[in-house]
């Protein structure tokens, strides 16, 4: 393990999220299916958390804060994710449909 | 990118496992069991029940999936990764090392609830996640709860 992590450096774990994050915003960005959305935004959530620990973990001055804000950020992703969908299920009951470019109640 | 809903949600549990992964190498091994409890525990069965609740038999074509904003969103993201990387080569990352993180359990306890050095805005912190995670359950529930006299009785069907 010691010889593992000596190769990698900080940007390594950075290039990862970064890589993530944009996949995550361009599917949030271009697909209809409101589920797939969510995925996608989970997609986001753990790109961010992982450059968190990553942080957490590389820099001396960090005290390790980071794995703090990474568990605040797992609850608050699994919070978004039981109330959109249940906002997803009650679309798709009065709408029948879950594409998010036909969902326009608020239109005027 | 599948076409297949169900399919994307086991890719997207399989990266989940992977980034589980990487929390083992940054030696956070609580944050790796915190993350396939969660995510490829729970939330992909959520998102699984969702999929499930909501798939219509659909025409299986590309453009069927794809919004009509497709190649604007397609710039937005490369956009926002041109950012990243921007940022990622102007810094200067010498200094930086491993093993700086809290490597055990009681550490990472002691930082959450804001004790020991930790900053003390944490504490705050935990009590607000907490309200919120009750918060979100109830609205959970309220939300997709079926009114009485809305829908259709699984009897009247048969």
């Amino acid at each position: 393990m010691d010889t593992l992590n000596a190769t990698i450096p900080l940007e390594g774990y950075l290039v990862v999220g970064a890589i993530m994050f944009a996949i995550g915003a361009w599917g949030a960005l271009v697909r209809r299916n409101a589920v797939v959305v969510f995925m996608c935004i989970e997609l986001m959530l753990n790109a961010i958390n992982l450059s968190l620990v990553a942080f957490a973990d590389y820099l001396p001055e960090a005290g390790g804060a980071g794995v703090g804000y990474a568990v605040l950020g797992i609850a608050v992703a699994a919070a978004e994710v039981a109330v959109g969908l249940a906002v997803v299920l009650a679309v798709y009951r009065t709408r029948k449909t879950v594409n998010v470019d036909e969902v326009n109640l608020m239109k005027g | 990118m599948s076409r297949n809903v169900v399919h994307s949600a086991l890719f997207m549990s399989g990266s989940f496992f992977g980034i589980a992964g990487f929390f083992v190498m940054l030696n956070a091994p609580v944050l790796a069991a915190f993350q396939v409890l969660i995510y490829v525990g729970a939330v992909t069965v959520v998102i699984l029940f969702g999929i499930m609740f909501t798939q219509r038999p659909q025409v299986r074509r590309f453009r069927t999936i794809l919004q009509r904003q497709h190649w604007p969103g397609l710039f937005v993201a490369i956009g926002v990764g041109a950012f990243l990387a921007y940022v990622l080569s102007i810094q200067d990352w010498t200094g930086t090392e491993p093993y700086n993180g809290p490597q055990e359990t009681g550490t990472l306890g002691e930082i959450l609830l804001g004790v020991g050095g930790a900053p003390p805005i944490f504490g705050l912190l935990f009590e607000v996640i907490s309200v919120l995670l009750l918060v979100a359950m109830v609205a959970a529930i309220v939300i997709s709860r079926r009114k009485t006299g809305e829908g259709v009785d699984r009897q009247e069907l048969e």
